[in-house]
C-alpha cells in the first residue's frame, strides 16, 4: 500500500495532494507535462524531501515531517523505473539486473535473475550491454532491474513513451501480471488514454500540482466533469452551448451553439440546466460521417457540415467539419477516406447518439 | 535565402583543389618538424657508443629511482586529494566553489619556474611558512619532499580538472536510481560512480603522471639539482648534458618512450566513453 499526503514547493510551483494506493491495485497519475506527476514519484522514491506531509509505503512511515521521520531513498525498497531507464552503461544485462541484490547469497541470486530473464524475456541477452540492446529491450531489463530487489511499490515514470504500439501491448501486459504475482501497489504515469484505461484500476488526474479528478479511468477519462480535465484528456470537442430546451421525461435537453440558433444538439439532462448554458464535450472517434442523412434512426443527432480540414491523426485521418460556424472534430480510418472519397470542401452528416456528448463545467 | 547557401558551399567545394596542396604541404612541413626531432633522438641513441653503460651509471639509475618513486608518490596523494575535490566540484555549485575551479587551472599556465619561486617564498626557509615550518623540524626547499611538492604542484590540475569532468558526465539520474536499488550512495559511489568516470579519470592520471615526471622548473627553483635527493631525470638530462651525452640521450629515450605509452592510454580512453556508446 501506498499511502502519502504532501506538499511541496520550489520557485513558483507549488504541489499540494493526497495518493492512496492499494497493494495490487494500480494508480494512473494522469496530466501535462510540468503538473508534478514526477515529483510524486521522487517524493515517495526519496529523492526528494516534500516541504510537508507524510508518506507510508507497506507498513512503514518514510516519511514524516512533523515527527521527523526521514528514511533514505536505498532503505525504502521502491522500484522506480524513469524515463529514460537509465540502465548502467559498463554492465551486461544480467550485471544490471543483479545489481540492486546482495552478494552474499550468490546461488539464490543466480536463480532469480535466471528467472526474471525468462518472464521478461530477454535470455539470451545476458552478455550484451545496454548499447546493443532494443528500447524496448532496455525497458523490459530496466523492469526486471527493478523488480530484482523485490520492491514494496513500482513507480513507473512514462514507461511507454519511446515503445512502438506492439512493445506497449506487451509491457501493459507484463506489469498487468507484475500486479497479479506480486501484490504490490503500482503508481503509472502517463499521458496517454489508453493506457491509463489499460493499466489503472484508478486514475488520478494532476494539473499545476493539484488533484483535479479521482476515479475509475472509464469514468473519468469518459465522462470527465471538468472543461479543465477534458482539454487535459484531450476531448476533441468542447463546445460552449446555450440551453433551449429541456426535457425531464427523455433525460435529455436541446442546446445551440452559444450566440447562435443552429444546429441543435440534443444532450443528456446534466447538472447546470438551470443557469442555461453549459459546455458540451464530445470525443472525436463517437461521431459518425455519412454522406446522407440516416432516415429513422437512432441517432438523435445529425448535422450537415463542409470538410475544412484533413489531419493524420494515426493511425487514421481526422475531419474537421465546419458546422455553420461550429467545428466538429471526427476520427476516421484511412479506408473509410478514400472510400468515401472525402476531401476539403465535401459536404457530409456528423451523426451521433445524444448519450455520446456529456457535460463539461468548470463548476459544477 | 536556402538557394544562396547551397550555392555558397558548392563553391567551397569547387575550391578545394586551391587550397587543398597548401594544406597538405604545410600539414607535412609540420609532421618534419615535429617527428624529425624525435627520430633523431632514437638515431643518436643507437649510434652512440656504450650507451647501455652510461644508462646503468649511478648517476642515470639514481635519477631514474628517484623520478619514479617521486612521481608515484605525488599521484598517490593528488589522487587521494584531487578525487573527493573534483567531486565537490562537479556536483555543488557555489560561487566560492567557482572561483576556486578557476584557480586549480592556474598552475597549468603559470610558467614553472614562477612556481619554483612562488614555493620557495612559501615554504622557503625565509619564506612565508618558513619559521613555522622550521619550528616544527621541517625543512623542505632542497629535500627530495619538495621535489614531490613541486611535482603535485604543477601537476595536480591536470587530475583534478579531467576528474571533475568525468564526475560531471554521470548524470546524478543514475546514482538517484542506484539508490532506489537499495545501494547506499557510499557503495553507489565506487559500484556506479567511478566505474563510469573512470575512463576520464584514468586519462586524467596518465596525464598528470606526465607533466610530474617531466617536471622541471619548479623543481630545479625549488629542490635544487642534487644527485641522488633531487635530481629527477630532466635534471639529470640537463646536468649530463655537459659531460656525458649518452646519459642525456639514453635518459631522453626513457622519458620518450614514457611519453607515448601515455598518448597511447589517452588515445585508449578518449574512445572508451561510457556516455557516448547510450
Amino acid at each position: 500500500m501506498i499511502a502519502a499526503e504532501m506538499t511541496y514547493r520550489i520557485e513558483d510551483f507549488e504541489l499540494d495532494l493526497s495518493i492512496n494506493v492499494n497493494p495490487g491495485e494500480s494508480l494512473v497519475l494522469f496530466g501535462p507535462s510540468g503538473a508534478g506527476k514526477s515529483t510524486i514519484l521522487r517524493a515517495i522514491a526519496g529523492l526528494i524531501e516534500p516541504s510537508s506531509g507524510f508518506i507510508q509505503i507497506g507498513e512503514s512511515i518514510v516519511f514524516d515531517k512533523d515527527q521527523k521521520i526521514w528514511v533514505p531513498p536505498y532503505k525504502r525498497k521502491v522500484g522506480y523505473l524513469t524515463q529514460q531507464y537509465h540502465l548502467f552503461p559498463h554492465l551486461s544485462v544480467s550485471k544490471n539486473i543483479a545489481y540492486g541484490l546482495s552478494s552474499h547469497s550468490k546461488d539464490s541470486s543466480a536463480a532469480l535473475i535466471s528467472d526474471l530473464l525468462e518472464k521478461f524475456q530477454l535470455s539470451g541477452l545476458e552478455n550484451r550491454y545496454p548499447w546493443e540492446i532494443s528500447g524496448g529491450q532496455q525497458q523490459r531489463v530496466a523492469l526486471a532491474r527493478a523488480l530484482a530487489s523485490s520492491p514494496r511499490a513500482l513507480l513507473l515514470d512514462e514507461p511507454f513513451a519511446s515503445l512502438d504500439s506492439e512493445l506497449r501491448r506487451a509491457i501493459l501486459n507484463e506489469i498487468r501480471r507484475i500486479l497479479t504475482f506480486s501484490k504490490i501497489p503500482i503508481i503509472v504515469v502517463t499521458h496517454e488514454r489508453e493506457e491509463a484505461v489499460a493499466i489503472g484500476d484508478e486514475i488520478q488526474v494532476i494539473d499545476s500540482g493539484h488533484t483535479l479528478a479521482k476515479g475509475e479511468p472509464i469514468k473519468v477519462l469518459g465522462h470527465p466533469g471538468q472543461e479543465r480535465v477534458a482539454s487535459l484528456i484531450g476531448v476533441e470537442n468542447l463546445i460552449p452551448m446555450n440551453i433551449v430546451d429541456t426535457s425531464t421525461a427523455e433525460g435529455t435537453m436541446t442546446c445551440v451553439p452559444r450566440n447562435m440558433d443552429s444546429p441543435q444538439i440534443e444532450v443528456p439532462l446534466g447538472v447546470g440546466h438551470e443557469s442555461g448554458y453549459t459546455t458540451i464535450g464530445i470525443r472525436a472517434s463517437d461521431i459518425i460521417l455519412a454522406h446522407y442523412k440516416i432516415e429513422n434512426s437512432s441517432a438523435r443527432n445529425q448535422i450537415q457540415g463542409t470538410v475544412s480540414e484533413i489531419n493524420t491523426n494515426s493511425p487514421g485521418y481526422q475531419i474537421t467539419l465546419n458546422c455553420s460556424g461550429i467545428l466538429l472534430r471526427c476520427n476516421i480510418t484511412g479506408t473509410s477516406l478514400s472510400e468515401m472519397d472525402i476531401k476539403t470542401g465535401s459536404s457530409l452528416w456528423a451523426i451521433f447518439k445524444a448519450s455520446s456528448c456529456f457535460i463539461v463545467q468548470d463548476h459544477p | 535565402m536556402l538557394r544562396t547557401f547551397a550555392r555558397i558551399k558548392t563553391e567551397r567545394r569547387s575550391s578545394h583543389p586551391l587550397w587543398m596542396p597548401a594544406g597538405i604541404s604545410v600539414t607535412l612541413l609540420y609532421v618534419l618538424f615535429i617527428g624529425l626531432p624525435v627520430v633523431a633522438i632514437l638515431v643518436k641513441a643507437a649510434q652512440q657508443k656504450g650507451l647501455f653503460a652510461s644508462l646503468l651509471s649511478d648517476t642515470t639509475i639514481q635519477a631514474l629511482q628517484l623520478s619514479l618513486v617521486t612521481s608515484i608518490i605525488s599521484i598517490v596523494i593528488v589522487v587521494i586529494i584531487g578525487t573527493p575535490f573534483a567531486l565537490l566540484l562537479a556536483r555543488k555549485d557555489s560561487l566560492v566553489l567557482k572561483f576556486i575551479d578557476s584557480l586549480v587551472e592556474l598552475p597549468i599556465i603559470l610558467p614553472p619556474i614562477v612556481a619554483g619561486v612562488a614555493m620557495l617564498m612559501a615554504f622557503g626557509r625565509q619564506g612565508i611558512l618558513g619559521p613555522v615550518l622550521n619550528s616544527v623540524g621541517i625543512t623542505l626547499p632542497f629535500t627530495t619532499g619538495a621535489v614531490i611538492c613541486a611535482q603535485i604542484f604543477v601537476a595536480a590540475p591536470f587530475y583534478i580538472r579531467a576528474a571533475k569532468l568525468g564526475f560531471q558526465s554521470v548524470s546524478t539520474d543514475y546514482e538517484d536510481v542506484s539508490q532506489t536499488l537499495g545501494v547506499s550512495p557510499w557503495q553507489t559511489f565506487w559500484k556506479l560512480t567511478i566505474p563510469l568516470a573512470s575512463p576520464s579519470i584514468l586519462s586524467g592520471l596518465a596525464l598528470a603522471w606526465a607533466r610530474a615526471i617531466s617536471e622541471f622548473g619548479a623543481t630545479i627553483m625549488f629542490a635544487g639539482n642534487l644527485t641522488g635527493k633531487t635530481q629527477t631525470m630532466p635534471l639529470a638530462i640537463l646536468t649530463a648534458m655537459e659531460s656525458d651525452i649518452g646519459a642525456s640521450l639514453a635518459l631522453s629515450v626513457i622519458l620518450l618512450l614514457a611519453s607515448i605509452v601515455v598518448l597511447i592510454i589517452l588515445g585508449f580512453f578518449a574512445n572508451k566513453s561510457w556516455r557516448a556508446n547510450l
